[in-house]
């Protein structure tokens, strides 16, 4: 007993002296050191071994006693900045000014900030981990020996991806832009959609290792407050090495873990997003990714697209309908074969029995062995088509539909309908993109409940699946939210798209309650005639 | 009363809408009355309506309150309690009672081959899953498939319009109206006397005030909906098939020529009768929290869903005695628990009232 309890103790100790040294090497307050030899070696035992990263002395003004010392890591900047705003002026164009203090004929850190220095971002840093941080993130350092202080200039720059059409969620009408990698360029697509004070960007960096910038948007006075906080709240619990992908946030801050419905939306596209801020929803931008996360995420939004909204409201309302029946279609029409044909023969009409068991005949394997041995051979296609380089593209495509379509029914494997149904399954699989993760999950627990016990499994496994997105709530809004909870206002904006002028009123589900500009659009009255 | 709870107005009217419909989508009493089903069918209907609003009286004057906090307040402790037990077994029966209508349903109808136990078992399992989740989305689960129920029930009955039979009604009161009045006794207890079990759920309403005119909506619509069912199906079958069949429904879906709707009514009946089952139960299960004075109710779902599987197994030996029973037996069982008990209490209620105000 008493030994354990001294084991124990020990550990503790060796806990405490271990986090002691630990602290002292990443002292949040530690101070920058006022010789330039302290300093230096600081920085080269931070910097060890980085081959990126550049140090560099120079002498300024006409005595030898003064240095200065520029520190950034090659890549990340722009060195034509560094080169003609920074060093330029620090070199050459110091003796057109009168440098001098008036007393000890040294120039001063205020006059390098304030006259030589030609870069409009610049801030000043007083920690040794803020200096370090800020090379890391790409800014240029500047260090004056005797200060406490050193400049920092933002004169970030690189190969980043400029701004292109996305691949991901294609519209025929809207605009072409799309997210990029860099944060910065995000935040300045969306500030050019909205122009406006209260559009807030508020900044975090996430990830030990990768201290990644992450920033939350909303409008103020707009997004429910109480959003906002869980956001916050959710963000700063995230305790990790690496942020790659804002996935990695998706899945620290969202609501249902085990689900397999997103709970969490993403875009590419800029419009998009800045909509969804618009109507009162917080958006997460994550560096290092164009995909934006917009929360909360209700189950209507997967229905919806970009050119809905830019398109005439009737056709609009079509087309939601049409990718509704998607949905249905994808998730049960396997599964309903299934059922009619080993349960239910009685409710197919006469004539469709008859050509449905014609070419059943011969056929060795169950209606399920063969539409379940076919709907994995789907997916294994539509892997492939995602993973392979597109030069391989030709091969699988013939491979496809000759080896998988037609002679899978020649060789008797698998019957004529369910090469269609199979067809048919597919094809609408592609139209409700964001729930392409849980469609197949979906349709094949059908499939097998189908299997099990008929259409009244099915029933079952819908009831339950029903059950299951009824109980969910992204960050507090019901999931299903404009039917259950049933908003008689936000039915306007949800399987059917009433004209811009007719849903005047913001989301019921994002409402913020102090709010008092809860009608956003003016409502057109038909009736009155123009002015 | 479980704290935190809370459901809209239009999820108690989908509610107890689902609720009467529940297993009234295959079973109907008022097939007794033969050609005069519709004339029975309307007295129970205002029979029901009556009973409705004594039970809101009641909740009405102990707002926040489940039936079971009402009795013993009343009664007493002892007593009250007593009455809550016998309330808590009437749930419980009345869950066991309609799952065995549903597996005798399906077990009779659709799926010949499969032990009844089985399809209780699945069905069963989904209440579970169902009510762990909550009232809320119970609630929520009811305002998505209510509204389809009905459509299913409509579709049914129009396209079947074709072939109804006006003759049918005739002769009007062939047999007097004796059969008329004991046909209506079964329709008032079965199904529109069974809202008593809204009482356990009243006092989750969020707005209080809109429960008496929510509750009467919904009562009116529901009897709606179950007046065109049981026209078409006296009208398609004609009263001597309408009282002979044991699931009219069920055989009337199957008149349509070149295509069977029956999948539809079986639905319906998945649909209602999970509603009907999850409301029982709840009801049982917030009863016993009640009376023991228990914190959490989720925990008592697992056990009490396993009574009623048993007890609905145990209840018959096949269909005729369960037609037997739902005819003969039940509206006498059902008169404590649907009209006296709540009798006596608008009567006490009523007189305290009188006696506070003067």
């Amino acid at each position: 007993m008493i030994n354990k309890l001294t084991r124990i103790l020990k550990l503790l100790k060796y806990k405490n002296e271990n986090d002691k040294k630990l602290k002292e090497e990443d002292n949040d307050q530690r101070q920058i050191p006022q010789s330039m030899a302290a300093l230096r070696k600081a920085l080269e035992r931070t910097f060890y071994d980085c081959n990126d990263y550049i140090l560099r002395e120079i002498d300024i003004g006409d005595t030898k006693e003064q240095k200065l010392l520029i520190t950034y890591l090659d890549g990340l900047v722009d060195k034509k900045i560094i080169n003609d705003n920074i060093l330029k002026p620090l070199m050459i164009e110091l003796d057109k000014i009168d440098y001098k203090d008036s007393k000890n004929k040294k120039i001063s850190f205020d006059k390098i900030k304030n006259k030589l220095l030609i870069v409009t971002a610049l801030t000043e840093i007083n920690t040794y981990k803020k200096l370090v941080d800020a090379v890391l993130a790409g800014d240029t350092v500047i260090y004056l020996p005797g200060n406490k202080r050193a400049l920092k200039l933002s004169a970030r720059g690189g190969n980043v991806r400029t701004v292109e059409e996305p691949t991901t969620e294609a519209v025929i009408r809207g605009p072409r832009e799309g997210f990029t990698e860099t944060i910065r360029t995000n935040t300045s697509l969306l500030r050019r959609k909205i122009k406006s004070p209260k559009l807030k960007f508020e900044n975090y960096v996430l990830g030990e290792k990768t201290q990644t910038d992450v920033a939350i948007c909303y409008i103020k006075d707009l997004a429910n407050e109480d959003i906002i906080n869980t956001v916050r709240k959710r963000l700063r619990k995230i305790k990790t090495d690496a942020i790659l992908e804002s996935g990695y946030l998706e899945e620290f801050i969202e609501d249902a873990p085990f689900s397999i419905f997103a709970t969490v939306s993403n875009s590419e596209k800029p419009d998009i997003v800045a909509a969804k801020v618009l109507e009162g929803r917080v958006a997460i931008l994550c560096d290092g990714t164009p995909f934006v996360l917009t929360v909360p995420h209700l189950f209507i939004e997967t229905l919806s697209s970009a050119d809905d909204y830019y398109s005439r409201s009737i056709y609009s309302t079509f087309v939601r309908l049409v990718r509704f029946s998607a949905l249905i279609i994808t998730t049960t029409l396997p599964a309903i074969y299934v059922a009619m044909v080993s349960f239910h023969q009685d409710i197919i009409p006469f004539k469709l029995l008859l050509t449905v068991s014609a070419s059943r005949q011969g056929v060795p394997l169950s209606a399920f062995s063969e539409t379940f041995i076919m709907l994995v051979a789907f997916e294994f296609m539509r892997e492939a088509g995602v993973r392979m380089p597109s030069r391989f593209g030709q091969a699988v495509s013939i491979v496809g539909a000759l080896v998988l379509g037609q002679s899978a029914v020649a060789a008797g494997i698998a019957s004529d309908p369910i090469v269609m149904i199979v067809a048919l399954t597919a094809v609408t699989a592609f139209v409700v993109q964001p729930l392409r993760e849980a469609i197949p999950i979906i349709r094949f627990i059908n499939l097998i409940a189908a299997n099990v016990m008929g259409l009244f499994w099915m029933s079952l496994v819908l009831f339950m699946f029903i059950i299951h997105l009824v109980s969910l709530r992204s960050f507090g809004v019901p999931f299903l939210a404009p039917f259950a909870p049933f908003y008689k206002s936000d039915l306007k904006d949800s399987l059917i798209r009433f004209p811009l002028w007719a849903m005047w009123r913001r989301p019921r589900g994002l409402e913020n309650q102090s709010r008092k500009d809860n009608e956003f659009r003016m409502k057109k009255d038909i009736k009155s005639k123009e002015d | 009363m479980i704290k935190g709870e809370k459901i809209s107005s239009l999820q108690l009217s989908v509610l107890i809408m689902g609720y009467i419909f529940g297993s009234s989508a295959i079973m109907n009493p008022s097939a007794r009355a033969k050609q005069d089903a519709w004339l029975a069918y309307i007295i129970g209907w205002i029979g029901g309506l009556c009973l409705l609003n004594i039970y809101l009286y009641i909740s009405q004057n102990n707002p926040g309150k489940n039936l079971i906090e009402i009795l013993k307040h009343y009664f007493g402790n002892y007593l009250g309690g007593l009455l809550g037990l016998l309330y808590i077994w009437y749930f419980i029966h009345l869950a066991a009672l309609v799952l065995r209508n549903f597996g005798e349903f399906f077990s009779t109808n659709v799926y010949t081959d499969t032990p009844m136990s089985f399809l209780m078992l699945s069905i069963m399992t989904l209440i579970a899953y169902l009510l762990r989740k909550g009232l809320e989305v119970l609630g929520r689960f009811s305002e998505i498939f209510v509204p389809i129920t009905f459509l299913q029930a409509l579709i049914v009955s129009i396209s079947l319009v074709t072939l109804f039979n006006l003759d049918n009604f005739l002769p009007v009161l062939e047999f007097g109206f004796q059969p008329i009045i004991k046909a209506s006794f079964s329709i008032l207890t079965f199904p529109f006397g069974e809202v008593v079990i809204f009482l356990m759920i009243f006092p989750y309403l969020h707005k209080k005030k809109t429960i008496k005119k929510v509750a009467n909506y919904s009562f009116l619509i529901v009897g709606l909906i179950l007046l065109t069912i049981t026209l078409r199906d006296l009208l398609v079958l004609g009263p001597d098939m309408f009282a002979r069949y044991h699931f009219p429904p069920g055989i009337t879906a199957r008149m349509f020529p070149l295509l069977d709707l029956d999948p539809l009514i079986d639905n319906n009946l998945l649909i209602g009768g999970t509603i009907k089952m999850s409301v029982c139960i709840f009801a049982a299960v917030t009863g016993i929290t009640e009376l023991f004075n228990l914190k959490d109710y989720k925990v008592l779902i697992l056990p009490v869903i396993t009574i009623s599987i048993g007890l609905s197994i145990w209840l018959y030996e096949d269909l005729f005695q369960m037609h037997n029973w739902a005819d003969k037996v039940y509206p006498y069982y059902a008169i404590p628990f649907q009209i006296v008990i709540p009798i006596v209490l608008f009567i006490i209620i009523f007189f305290k009232n009188r006696h506070s105000n003067n």
